[in-house]
């Protein structure tokens, strides 16, 4: 006990000696966070237009029109107090809450128009051009109310409103709409209607921010939320056990290191991002289904599930989970490697392939999928399928499935996710037909009609009481003609201290925005 | 001094092409690798179309055939206009460049000078006390530093310092969000130049150690001995001096690779230097970023070697320039 | 400093002072062992360095595993053995490829006449000139993983600097009376190249090898790490250390990450203390001591 004092003390001398004490000292009113960690996150980027991640931190100082229950369940209103749809779905009726910019000017139906125009047009930069074309008009009848008129019913569009944060007017109509992208404004002096306003970014450290004490929803608990940024998730990891920070989004085999200790608190959700193998339809090998359902049931799901990701993710064995859109009565492809070798038998795997190296291409490249890769790669090794791993980096992995020319068989087996939800219509841009490159990212070339036409059903119901039975539709299809080998939903993992009271955080697919009322925060001494 | 002056010009001239090669050169690289920077803003599991990529590419004149790419980012370049980083909100390469040079430079002056200071003391014991049990444990230590991969030496020294004794902070260059202070700022910087040393600590401590056996071994210090002169004052007046000549030159050379920043080390503590801006950077295939750093790393590379020449002809009036 | 003459004297003496060398034969007693595990492993551990276990996963170094399992029930040893085999590979092909640009580059630039040399000599100082940093980078993701795209840029790091040093001997070679003899009767460059200046670079090549060797183990690692290199789940030394990103790693099952650090500290000192040994051993220097 005393050397090991001793030798802490001997370390510890120098640099105690250059810390000074103080620096570590925690301010009570000060949240620190690593906001965007994790795949939620996209560090350095403040214009809402342009990102495609990173909205746990945009939605702490600018605001949707609508915006996710915290459950991912429901689209509820945010700077629109109201909305009502019209019987014939072409025209979205916001009432707009009594709102102040950070700057002291009132919020108007006027910014809701800039917003959605700028946000139409790409040359703005903004990538949600495609998603709002079906807007003809924004209508203004009065400051405070916004009509979006469509020229087509748009199942998807509230889903996309979540995402699109109302910029003011007045600061930025200003400057030339090419310019904006890359404007300073954003890094500098944006500002919103959140309870939070933009202070200060050091770049590739981090970004602080400070309370609105005019924030409609009351006045912030705390004084700043800081929101530092980690290349390595290590990084991360060591912030929150030395208590300089109180939150970070953590891989899930970090999470055992917060188990058990009463300082943590271990914040689980869906991942919404369900991960599947798949066939390239373009590479012969897995034209029969017997070979796809072969893949299937050679692939021990709930052994991985249970002993890599400690169970913490649900078995698909379409492309979704939720219990509303899976029909009861759907295969659920037991692991049974003598059923997978029948199979094969069957359908000729021999001579279709036998066992030549069929390349397994993926983005993934933490160890935990390291560990999966080798899961699976053995587990099919098992029944005569030769998979060789194939791990790149993302701007490789793309480069691979949207070249122009591809090689099919640099990529005739994927592993890899697709947003399954909160909307399920999301997925529909990786299975439908009509979304085969360069319309969409169907990057597997699935051509099944019955597919498409679950799919283009589902996507047409305007009875919103049937939309879940039309999804039902396309999971059954999905688990009978297997486009993909469905593997699972994985849960994301976030930490929070447990100073930190009444956080809202969930881990949502690009970070939501969804209601977290960063107002109501607060830090325990 | 005519002379000089002319070689100094001719040396920048040569220099100047030699830039432009380089910035060809990477330019060639960059294109090579798979993916640019729309393949990598694309989140796979949040897919996007390939008509929009295209549109993309369009904005940032990614679709332009590559000369017409390389000239324009030349002309720009030439007016030191380096262009704009395709990350996050995209600020101007130059000035963010020039901000990570700092941090770098200060990361590697403290871990050199640490490692000078160490490496030089422990070579001097170790060529001292030859064969002794000092020698021994210190050749030890300082081969297993030389064999240690800097990340697992980053990550265990975070996680030791960090995690369990916490007396050091968890990364960055300051407390985020706190005003500027030296000693918040020295906090920081000690255990990444601590760790950055270590390398450098066992690669000087050997050198030092050669060149003081050698030194040892030569007529002057024998005679400095024999006229009875105490042996602290032989190895710190005779012997240190001379043997430190080849240990200088090792430690120049270092200077130059020095500048383009420690990529474990700075992305284990996420310090703020170039070896972290070209890890994100190369990530997302941004572009004017790469190019912007290789030029500026470059032109540093080149003037310190001219610096250096020149420093060379100063000191010792044999050496003629030109 | 004088290259050895062209007799047996020299290099015998060279060996002479190698084998009374402690250090050096002590490198040469842990790295033949090691080399000699590494390539019979499958003659007596019965685990295969792939095969996956969801049963035994992450077991502390026991009976059955010697040096426990992975995170998907992977023999440690078996991993390590074959992490060896693939690290060492790489090194050493790597190596390979390095000194042979470096020194063809280098003799070519000494024998090749003013404008080959100053030819090479530009493409070298370009070469060096260009941050490693982005060298390393940009270059790894061109080649992609895999073994023989992390053997390219090993190699492509790495020979500028040989290239230098093999040129400045060369140079003072050039001018001596045997060699400007066989330019004049019209000797061609290969000539040259290979009866001129392979014997009188020999030394600094054997020295710059082993040095190398023991810096391509390190690079592996470091590209792991990056995410880059060889990509699991084939093993190498730096891919299995990379399992020390994850903090229960690092802190719980230690010797995920200590085995194949403990090897390669060996393996690197090992050849550190082989490399001092030969430079030594060549160098008519130390013969003084």
């Amino acid at each position: 006990m005393l050397r090991r004092t001793v030798t802490k003390l001997a370390l510890s001398a120098p640099l105690l000696a250059a810390t000074g004490r103080g620096a570590l000292a925690q301010d009570a009113s000060t949240i620190s966070g690593g906001f965007d960690v994790g795949p939620g996150g996209m560090p350095g980027n403040f214009n809402p237009m342009t990102a495609t991640a990173g909205f746990t931190w945009l939605s702490l100082y600018l605001e949707p029109l609508v915006i996710y229950d915290a459950k991912l369940e429901a689209v509820v209103g945010a700077l629109a107090s109201t909305y009502q749809v019209s019987p014939d779905q072409t025209a979205y009726t916001f009432r707009l809450a009594d709102a102040r910019w950070h700057d002291g000017q009132a919020f108007t139906s006027a910014d809701v128009r800039f917003t959605i125009e700028l946000a139409k047009n790409a040359a703005s930069g903004s990538n949600f051009a495609a998603r709002l074309a079906a807007i003809t008009a924004v209508e203004t009848p009065d400051a405070h109310t916004a009509v979006l008129k469509l020229s087509a019913p748009n199942a998807a569009l509230l889903d996309t409103l979540t995402k699109v944060m109302m910029l003011p007017a007045h600061a930025l109509s200003a400057i030339p709409t090419a310019d904006l992208p890359r404007h300073a404004w954003w890094s500098t002096t944006p500002i919103g209607t959140g309870p939070f306003k933009f202070n200060r970014y050091v770049n590739g450290q981090y970004v602080a921010l400070v309370a609105n004490p005019d924030y409609r929803g009351g006045k912030p608990k705390v004084d700043r939320v800081v929101n530092r940024y980690f290349e390595n998730t290590a990084g991360a990891v060591a912030a929150l056990r030395s208590g300089e920070i109180q939150f970070s989004y953590v891989e899930s085999d970090d999470v055992a290191t917060f188990q058990n200790n009463p300082a943590f608190r271990i914040i689980e959700g869906n991942s919404y991002v369900v991960n599947y193998l798949g066939f390239n339809q373009e590479v012969p090998v897995w034209k029969d289904v017997r070979v796809r359902r072969a893949v299937m049931h050679a692939i021990d799901r709930a052994a991985i599930i249970k002993s890599l990701y400690g169970g913490a993710a649900l078995p698909a064995d379409c492309g979704y989970v939720s219990p509303a859109l899976v029909p009861p009565g759907i295969d659920a492809y037991a692991h049974d490697p003598a059923r997978a070798k029948a199979l094969l038998a069957e359908a000729g795997w021999a001579q279709i392939n036998g066992s030549k190296p069929i390349t397994l291409l993926t983005y993934y490249n933490t160890p935990l999928a390291a560990n999966v890769m080798a899961a699976i790669q053995a587990m099919l090794a098992e029944v005569g399928i030769n998979v060789v791993p194939r791990i790149v980096d993302v701007p490789t992995y793309n480069s691979i499935v949207y070249a122009a020319t591809p090689d099919w068989n640099s990529f005739a087996m994927v592993y890899a996710g697709l947003q399954n939800g909160p909307d399920p219509s999301i997925i529909n841009i990786g299975l439908n037909e009509k979304q085969l490159p360069p319309a969409g990212a169907n990057i597997m070339r699935v051509r099944m009609p019955k597919l498409t036409a679950a799919f283009d059903a589902a996507l047409g119901e305007t009875d919103g009481s049937k939309r879940a039975q039309r999804y039902q539709d396309v999971c059954r299809v999905m688990n009978a003609d297997l486009p993909w080998g469905t593997l699972w939903v994985t849960s994301r993992y976030g930490v929070a201290s447990t100073r930190l009271k009444d956080f809202t955080w969930i881990p949502a697919p690009a970070g939501g925005p969804y209601e977290a009322h960063p107002e109501r925060w607060a830090l325990a001494r | 001094m005519p002379r000089t002056l002319r070689y100094t010009a001719r040396r920048l001239l040569a220099g100047a092409a030699m830039l432009l090669a380089l910035s060809a050169l990477v330019f060639l690289l960059l294109r090579a690798a798979p993916g640019d920077p729309v393949d990598a803003y694309v989140n796979p599991s949040v897919a996007m179309s390939p008509q929009d990529m295209a549109m993309l590419r369009e904005r940032l004149g990614l679709d332009r055939p590559l000369p017409v790419q390389y000239f324009a980012w030349l002309r720009q370049a030439v007016t030191g206009d380096l262009g704009f980083s395709l990350q996050g909100t995209g600020e101007a390469v130059l000035p963010l460049v020039l901000s990570r040079l700092g941090p770098t430079m200060l990361l590697m002056a403290s871990g050199l000078l640490l490692a000078i200071g160490l490496g030089i003391a422990g070579g001097v014991v170790g060529a001292v006390r030859r064969n002794g049990a000092a020698d021994l444990s210190l050749s030890v230590i300082a081969f297993l530093g030389i064999s240690s991969p800097a990340f697992l030496t980053a990550l265990l020294g975070l996680y030791l310092f960090s995690v369990r004794l916490r007396i050091a902070p968890s990364g960055g260059m300051l407390t985020a969000g706190a005003a500027f202070s030296l000693t918040d700022l020295l906090a920081h910087l000690a255990l990444p130049a601590l760790l950055l040393s270590i390398g450098h600590t066992a690669l000087i401590m050997r050198y030092t150690r050669a060149s003081m056996l050698e030194v040892l071994n030569q007529d002057y210090v024998r005679t400095a001995r024999a006229k009875g002169a105490r042996e602290f004052s032989v190895i710190a007046r005779h012997a240190l001096r001379n043997a430190l000549l080849p240990v200088v030159t090792l430690i120049g050379s270092t200077i130059g690779v020095a500048i383009g920043g420690a990529v474990f080390i700075e992305s284990v503590f996420n310090w703020p230097g170039m070896g972290l801006l070209m890890v994100t950077a190369v990530r997302a295939r941004d572009y004017p970023v790469i190019m912007g750093a290789a030029l500026i790393i470059g032109g540093f590379v080149i003037l310190l070697n001219l610096l250096t020449d020149l420093a060379y002809a100063v000191i010792d009036p044999r050496i003629k320039v030109g | 400093m004088a290259a050895p003459k062209r007799s047996a004297g020299p290099t015998r003496r060279a060996l002479q002072r190698f084998v009374r060398n402690r250090a050096a034969l002590a490198g040469l007693a842990l790295l033949v062992p090691l080399l000699l595990l590494v390539a019979s492993y499958p003659l007596w551990l019965s685990y295969g360095p792939n095969s996956v276990d969801l049963l035994a996963r992450n077991a502390p170094p026991g009976m059955r595993h010697l040096l426990g399992t992975d995170g998907v029930g992977r023999d440690v040893l078996a991993r390590l053995m074959q992490g060896g085999r693939t690290s060492l590979t790489v090194a050493s092909l790597s190596v390979s490829i390095s000194l042979a640009i470096g020194f063809l580059v280098g003799a070519l630039a000494a024998f090749g006449g003013r404008w080959s040399d100053a030819a090479s000599m530009r493409f070298v100082d370009l070469a060096m000139t260009l941050p490693p940093v982005i060298l390393l980078l940009v270059l790894a993701s061109i080649t992609g993983t895999g073994l023989w795209p992390t053997v390219w840029v090993i190699a492509l790091l790495s020979w500028p600097v040989l290239a230098r040093m093999v040129r400045a001997r060369l140079l003072e070679v050039r001018e001596r009376d045997f060699v400007v003899a066989a330019r004049g009767m019209g000797a061609g460059v290969f000539h040259l190249l290979f009866r001129h200046g392979l014997p009188n670079s020999v030394d600094i090549l054997v020295v710059y090898a082993t040095l190398q060797i023991a810096n391509a183990i390190l690079l592996e690692a470091g590209l792991s790490f990056l995410g880059l290199g060889i990509p699991p789940p084939e093993a190498s030394w730096g891919n299995m250390m990379n399992a020390a990103q994850s903090t229960v790693v690092l802190e719980h099952y230690v010797w995920l990450w200590m085995c194949p650090g403990a090897a390669l500290v060996l393996a690197v000192l090992a050849i550190n203390f082989v490399g001092d040994g030969l430079r030594d051993a060549f160098d008519p220097r130390s013969g003084l001591n």
